[in-house]
Formats: structure tokens, sequence, C-alpha cells
């Protein structure tokens, strides 16, 4: 659905879905119809040229866990101003059921320069009394001057640092945006859940845990050519944890060389003089980690961390998240320094 | 002064799980190899579980660690369910898999076990933590206690607690007898009786839908709740256990704890705290609250049903009396219904209709409360326009939650008709749900009992249940009195309209 002067009115795409729910209603036969599932609106701000096909499907994984009305903005970088939009539903059909699922999916597309006229566009669009998600894909996005105006609707702006040149300057960015009162999340960050998880469930064991201010020195290595940001996050949050025990430990960053997809490949913590380390947990093959702590060795799965896997676990968490917060202040401060 | 963990994160990790190990009695039996180890492997495999976690297997049967090992693979790879299998990660799991032989009532034993349990700490710092479970036949959970009690492994320098599998006794004297074996090693908060309904995500939704939410707890009560059904149904018979089955029937081995144990999370009070005495402390009372029927009220409140034999799908299906190892005049009940009156001032009055059977069409275990209908029925039509609100809580096999209402037919004219609002645990969230095993074992090792049944428990709901059996034990039943794959006796349609209900059709 276009309009005339490349302008589009709020009244119609909602028109437009409850025209789409009352077709869809009666594709379904007796009581089979269809159920209409919402938790959130879940607005996705990315480029043109950014793979069409990959968020749909990625947002097609989301709905059954987190259904929502999605907002696809898709921006072309144009001076002219210029909005169109269509809307659409993805439904599915539960295993065993005769009932359909359905979300609704809406898609506008945008020049950059009609950014300015875009929030009061999406706001109207936004399910009443539920949370706003803002799911940036683009740094160049995120920088635009106009884009603050787009991210006041969402209670929540979803970014992911490595998708920026440089780490230092996009933590810097991110914490100051941070610090200015934007509530964010970095895909960067919810990549490190698994590591940190293994990491706080090896300092459940008593025994290990009595160990833990003695740690001296951490290692963290990973394939790729220049540290990332989640090996600086990881360095601050295990630098603040451990002075909660009392220990200032160095921290070493090691490259093992550069991978078209980085990825950390070990963290080891380490007491002065001691031959084996305290804890330590590798990437292993078979997309496992291997956890060696007090002379034993396990292994634990580390899924594929896709855009699916890591935004199902970020849209769990709508609100404040301290630890994030207070690990981005200090892993920008760590790769400025 | 102890340390606290640095590096939980609540918000985005699962529950913290202490370092432990876990030592199962009747380790080569089907609970051990179907449930057990499965759910065992499946916490190790979401990396819930300690790395020095250990299980030591305990049953007759002769067999070193590794054969041990092999056999609990084998299990686990049968019975594992929803999920892959991976080597690696039971590679590491079973490097904490041991086994010893012995006989339970062999009091060498229990010695044996301290040093095998001591040497375990010492190789995979379990930090002296110990969960007992008693996989075992029933008649040897006293012989156990007693050996645990005897060379004082119930104590230790970590915690200690032990679960126990149903039926806790089989009517309230016994039951108070095992209590009493049990507390001569541990005390009563570290003992966790298992009633695996208890772990179902649904059930455990109730108190999320209950005490979550503003809008039905003003509802709950005598003046909107016209009564409620709650239905265990199986489809299968007693499939080889019938010489067990003989001696229990639906009455004790469902309606005594799982039954009632879900009514009480029903119809409990609002807990002050999710503490877990201070849930269990709701339920107790509850359970307290249940009338118990004098003699001559019992059958007039209760059915009592046995299912024959029937020809269901082009197959002959055998009545209960020609099951393998059932005795050809067994008075034994695949069946039973029960009408349930709660004295308090929420619920005085209101019936609770409990039944749970074997045999019967579908395998489905549901709560369905129906409420007054409108006071006034200002619309013309037939029944259904005046038909009453149901609110159905399903437990299995699809958890999820419906609420029925009515809604004007479109169109010209004021035709109302009955519609269903869904909401599906599976289909609402894609997450895979925990089996009920997983979260009750990781809740005794954690130390939380909300989900265990507490003695005091215990006894009320067999002080109810021994009225009726008492009654029944002294009745000769005109058995069978249902075909298998029906719903029942036509006695407990009956006990339903005497008061205007009838039973839903799940």
């Amino acid at each position: 659905m276009g309009a005339a002067g490349g302008t589009i009115a709020p009244d119609r795409i909602l028109h437009d879905m409850a025209d789409l729910w009352v077709s869809l209603g009666k594709q379904g036969e007796g009581d089979a119809g269809v159920l209409r599932a919402c938790s959130m609106t879940l607005v996705v701000a990315a480029e043109e040229s950014d793979d069409a096909q990959a968020i749909g499907e990625t947002l097609a994984a989301l709905m059954p866990e987190h259904p929502s009305r999605a907002i696809v903005l898709r921006f072309r970088a144009d001076a002219q101003r210029g909005l169109a939009a269509r809307v659409f539903a993805q439904c599915w059909m539960p295993f065993g059921h005769r009932q359909q699922i359905c979300c609704e999916q809406i898609e506008i597309a945008a020049s950059d320069a009609s950014l300015p006229d875009l929030a009061a566009v999406v706001l109207p669009l936004t399910v009443p009394d539920l949370p706003v998600i803002l799911w940036c894909r683009s740094p160049r996005l995120f920088q635009l001057p106009d884009f603050s105006q787009l991210a006041a609707i969402a209670q929540k702006v979803v970014l992911d640092s490595a998708a920026f040149g440089e780490p230092a300057a996009a933590l810097g960015e991110m914490s100051g945006a941070a610090a200015a009162g934007s509530l964010l999340a970095d895909l960067s960050w919810t990549r490190l859940t698994r590591w940190r998880e293994l990491i706080a469930q090896i300092f459940e064991n008593r025994a290990q845990l009595a160990n833990l201010p003695l740690v001296t020195d951490i290692l963290i290595s990973y394939r790729a050519a220049a540290t990332p940001p989640t090996a600086y996050y990881l360095a601050a949050w295990l630098i603040d944890g451990l002075a909660k025990v009392g220990a200032r430990p160095r921290v070493q960053f090691r490259s093992d060389g550069g991978e078209p997809a980085w990825r950390l490949s070990l963290v080891q913590l380490r007491a002065q003089g001691s031959a084996d380390a305290l804890a330590s947990i590798a990437l292993a093959e078979g997309s496992c980690a291997e956890v060696k702590t007090g002379g034993l060795v396990s292994k634990a799965p580390l899924p594929a961390l896709t855009d699916y896997a890591l935004m199902r676990e970020e849209l769990s968490i709508p609100g404040r998240d301290p630890a994030f917060e207070r690990t981005l202040a200090a892993a920008a401060k760590l790769a400025l320094s | 002064m102890s340390l606290e963990n640095p590096f939980q994160d609540p918000l985005r990790f699962e529950r913290r799980v202490p370092e432990c190990a876990m030592v199962i009695f009747g380790a080569n039996g089907d609970l051990t190899k179907r449930k057990l180890l499965p759910a065992l492997y499946r916490l190790a495999y979401e990396r819930r579980l300690d790395a020095g976690f250990a299980v030591l297997g305990i049953s007759r049967t002769p067999m070193t660690d590794d054969q041990f090992r092999e056999k609990m693979l084998a299990s686990v790879k049968e019975f594992l369910e929803d999920s892959p299998f991976d080597a690696d990660v039971w590679a590491a799991f079973a490097q904490g898999i041991f086994y010893m032989a012995g006989n339970f009532d062999d009091g060498a034993l229990f010695p044996a076990l301290d040093a095998r349990l001591k040497a375990i700490d010492a190789a995979r710092h379990t930090g002296g933590n110990v969960l007992f479970y008693l996989s075992a036949q029933p008649s040897q959970y006293i012989p156990i206690a007693q050996g645990i009690a005897a060379a004082n492994v119930g104590k230790g320098s970590g915690w200690r607690r032990i679960v126990i599998e149903k039926p806790f006794g089989h009517d309230l004297a016994s039951a108070q007898e095992l209590s009493a074996e049990l507390h001569s090693a541990f005390a009563e908060a570290e003992v966790y009786r298992i009633d695996h309904y208890l772990g179902k995500e649904t059930v455990q939704n109730i108190l999320a839908l209950r005490f979550g939410n503003g809008i039905f707890e003003p509802l709950w009560n005598r003046r909107y709740v016209n009564h409620v059904q709650i239905t265990a149904a199986e489809s299968i018979g007693v499939e080889g256990r019938g010489a067990y089955y003989q001696e229990a029937g639906a009455l004790r081995d469902m309606i005594q704890n799982h039954l009632s144990q879900v009514m009480a999370t029903i119809a409990m009070e609002p807990s002050a705290t999710f503490r877990p005495d201070s849930v269990r402390d709701e339920r107790s009372k509850l359970l307290r609250s249940i009338r118990v029927m004098k003699p001559d009220e019992v059958l007039q409140n209760t059915v009592s049903g046995q299912y024959g034999p029937a020809h269901i799908g082009g197959e002959d299906v055998p009545g209960f009396r020609q099951e393998p190892g059932v005795k050809p005049d067994a008075q034994t009940d695949t069946y039973a219904a029960v009408t349930f009156f709660v004295d308090n001032w929420r619920w005085a009055g209101v019936p609770f209709y409990l039944r749970s059977g074997k045999r019967l069409p579908k395998r489905v275990t549901e709560i369905a409360i129906q409420f007054n209908s409108a006071p006034l029925a200002i619309f013309n039509g037939d029944e259904t326009t005046t038909a009453p609100n149901l609110l159905i809580l399903r437990i299995q096999p699809e958890e999820g939650i419906s609420l029925k209402f009515l809604s004007k037919r479109p169109g010209s004219g004021m035709t109302l008709r009955p519609v269903s609002m869904d909401f599906n645990y599976g289909s609402s969230f894609g997450e895979r749900s925990p089996s009920a095993y997983e979260t009750l074992l990781l809740d005794a090792i954690i130390g939380d009992a909300t989900l265990y049944t507490r003695q005091d428990m215990v006894e009320a709901s067999w002080a109810v249940v021994d009225a009726v059996q008492h009654v029944w034990n002294e009745t000769k039943f005109d058995f069978p009195n249902y075909a298998a794959g029906s719903w029942g006796p036509k006695a407990a349609d009956d006990m339903l309209a005497r008061r205007g209900h009838v039973w839903r059709q799940p």
C-alpha cells in the first residue's frame, strides 16, 4: 500500500490490518478459526540492502515465543522524502492443532530524509499497553541525527556493537547513550550469556568459590584480528565480579587469528604461581565448551548464536538489565583506555 | 563470613544449583531408567548441574560402574523425550555415575555407602551434600530409612535430603509409621515427598493464574463458582501392574495424592509469600478443611468402578479381572469418583468432583471450574444461550487454559453461542517445558520444597480418603460396572445429577 506523494496514514494501515483479520477469520472452518496473539510491538529498523528474507525468517521464528506486532522499517539512503507501507500476517499452525495462530506484520519503506516523519507514523501503530522494543540492525541508522525520535517510542533499543566498525568507539557511543538515559541492549553482550553462565556455575561449588579471591590473571582469547566488544564485556564483567571478593586481576587479551565470523575461544582464571588455571572454559569441537575446574572436565553445548537466538533472549527482558548497564560503562572504559 | 558467588545474574541465568551427590535406591528399576536418568542427563545438557555432580546407584544386581553407565546410557537414549543426545555431554556426565550392589535389608550396606560417598566427595567436590532418592519398592522404604539412621548416613558435612515416591503408606496409620521411620534419620524439612503432578507446568501455572492476576481471585469463591470438576483419565489399563494395582486402586493411587494436591492448589487461600512453607501451609490448611464423610454419606457421594472387557478399535480389550496377576473376584476400584466439600468460608457448599479411572476413552487430566450462570436469561434461545462460563485448566496431554463464554452470533437477531478463548502452553511459548522430574529434582537439589508434599498434607488427605475406603472395604460391589473405553459407571453420572450437574466430556 503506497500513497500519493510518498506519505502513509496510520489509520489506513490499521484499517488494512482489521481487514486482514477478517479475511484470515473467514479462512478458518467452524471453530478452527484464527487465534491472534500479541505480547509486544517489535520495531525493526534495517537498511534496504539488509536481507529481507533473513529478517522475515527471524521474525517468524520469534513469533511463537514472543508473539508481537512487528513493524519493519526499511531505509534507503535517499535525500527525497518518501514512505510506503504494506501489511500482512505471520501465521503458523501449532503441531496437532486445527487453529492457526497469527501475528501482524507491517512493512514500511522509508528514505533517510523521511526519518523525522516516521515517529508520528509508527507511534499510532504500536499496540497499546504493551512494551515497544526497537531492534536497530544498522549502526548507520543509530547514528542518524533524527534516529533518537524513533528510539523515544521504544522502551528499549537493541543494537549490535559487533556491527559497528570500531569496537572502542561503539562501546563509547553506546555507553554515552545509556548514560543519557536510553535503555539499550547489545547483542554482543547477549552472545556472552552462555559463557557467563558456565563461569557462574563453576563458582556455585563452594570449594571453587573459596579460590576466587586468589585470582590474579584473566586470559581471554578470541578468533578475530582485533579485540571484539564481547571480549571487553567479558573482561569488564569478570573484573567487576572479582572485585566483589577482593581480587584485582590483570587482564590479557589474545587473538588466535582472524576468522570471517569471530568467536571467543578461551577464558581462563589463574592464581599467581599456580600451574593450572583455577577455571578454564575453551571452545571445543562440535559447538561445545570444555570446562575445566578442580581437576574435573565437563562439556557443555554452545548452541549457534543466530539472530533468532539472541533476540529471543533479549525480548525476554523488556525492562532494565542492571548487570549489562554496569558492564557497558566498564567495558567502554576498558576499551578506550 | 561465607562468600557469595559474585557472577550470578538471575535475570538471564537459570536458578543456582549447589554441588551434590545423588544416591538412587532401586537404581535398576523402571523409574530410574525412564524418568530419573533422562531428567538428570537433560539437566546436565542444560548446564543446570554442578560439574562434579555425581549419581550413585544402588540395587541388588551385581554390576560395575561401567556396566551401570552402559545401562543408563541405553535408557537415556531410549527415554529422552524432545531432546537431542550429545555424546560429549554424556561422556562428561557419565564420569560422575557410580554403582554399588547391595541388599537394602543388609545393615552392612550403609557403612559401605557412607565410605563410598566420602570417596566421591573427595574426588568430585560434592561438598558433603547428598540427595537420597527412594526409587525402590514401597515395602523397602522402611528398611532403607532404618539403615540410613543406623549408619548415621543421614547426617554429614553438607546437607542431606531424601526424596520418596508415592505411595506414602496405604492408609493413615501406615503413613504415620513410614513418617516416623523417616524421621529417625531425617528432619521433616529434609524429607521431600514427590508428587510429579505438582511439577507439571500447568499445575504451577495455576498458582500464577490465581495469584499473579487480579481478575480471577475475586471470582474464586462460593458466590461465583458453581462447582469444580477434576478429572484424571487414562486410556490404558494396568499394563502389567495388576498385582500392585489390585492392592492400591484408583482412590489410593490417584485421589489420595495427585488429585487431592491439585484440588488443594485450586482451592487454597493466597499464600503471603512464595516461600515453600508458606505455600505448603495454605495447601495443608485446605486439605484439612475437606469434610471427612460420615459412613452413611459415603455411598451417596462416591462411586467405585471397575472396567470390564470391551472391543475397542477392532481389538478385544480384557477387563480388569482378566488382567495378569489379578484375582478373578477382585474388588479393586479402577475408577473412583468422589464429591468433596470444603468447610471454609470461601468454599462452603461448592461441590468438588474428583474422578480418576483406567480404560477411559482418552488420556486427559484437567480441572474445570464452572461458574454460575448469569442471574437472568434476557436473551431468547435454547440452553446454549444460558451456558455457564467455564475455566478449563488442562494439565495433560496439552497443557493450557481455556475460558468459555457466550458471544453474539454474527448477523441480525440476538443469538448467542459459546466460544472458547484458548491459551496453549506449547504453542504460545515455543520453549520446551522441563519435564516434571527435571523441575522437581532441581527443586530438591536447590532445597525448594514448594512443590513437594509435607507429612501433615499426607495425613490430611489420608484422613479424608480412609473414611471412604473403610466403607468401600465393607461393601461388595457388583463389578465390573463400566466397559473399557467408556467414561465410567452410570452411578458417577447419577452422583452429579443429584445436584443438577453433569460431567464434562474432556
